[in-house]
């Protein structure tokens, strides 16, 4: 699943600890998110994207969609 | 930085699970050694040590399900494929090393050679190496 983690985070001048410590998730959970690696749970799908004040689907990208 | 909310949980339940592994460490070693060093196999003493070596592996077992329960989403997972190899390897590697003495390939265990081979706390060493083979695996999968 792809997602735009990386960007949302660039523009809020955050770093990969600092988007981890908000989650309260490992940073290594927040690579393996921003590079595919790893689909989150809907828990913290649902917790990325009320902090970030958008939807879900606005942050994570189906790839079977397109 | 603050410490994250994670990291504080995870440090504080690794060392509950470092203190119960020692104490269940020590309770091991005194139902090996305590029978011939301290109280020259008196039965009483046996049981007692045994029970306390049982109590202090319950209370292992219940630090690490908290510890395991304490970590993050990834870091279960990681947990889990390493589990999944350990328990798969154990039980192919303990259900053919049963049967070394049923097929008498190592009949001899007097012999210090044969009876290195056909000691059952082998199978805790196949189930920490390959515990610690499928973290690296994981870790490396998810970095």
């Amino acid at each position: 699943m792809k997602n735009r983690l990386k960007v949302l985070r660039a523009e809020r001048d955050w770093t990969q600890a600092d988007l981890a410590q908000r989650l309260d998730v490992s940073r290594q959970t927040i690579v393996a998110i921003e590079k595919g690696k790893y689909d989150p749970s809907l828990t913290l799908a649902f917790k990325t994207a009320r902090l970030f004040d958008q939807a879900i689907e606005a942050i994570f990208l189906d790839e079977t969609d397109q | 930085m603050e410490q994250s909310s994670l990291a504080r949980r995870t440090s504080k339940n690794t060392k509950q699970l470092a203190l119960w592994t020692g104490l269940w460490l020590v309770s091991l070693a005194l139902v090996a050694f305590g029978p011939t060093l301290l109280w020259d196999y008196h039965k009483v003493m046996s049981v007692i040590a045994i029970c306390v070596n049982l109590l202090m592996g319950v209370k292992m077992i219940m630090a690490n399900k908290h510890h395991l329960e304490g970590l993050d989403e990834l870091q279960q997972r990681i947990h889990l494929e390493a589990m999944a190899l350990s328990l798969g390897c154990s039980m192919v590697f303990g259900a053919v090393y049963g049967l070394l003495d049923a097929v008498k390939l190592f009949d001899d265990v007097s012999n210090p050679a044969n009876g290195l081979f056909v000691n059952p706390s082998n199978i805790l060493f196949v189930m920490g190496l390959t515990y610690g083979l499928g973290m690296f695996l994981a870790h490396r999968k998810y970095a």
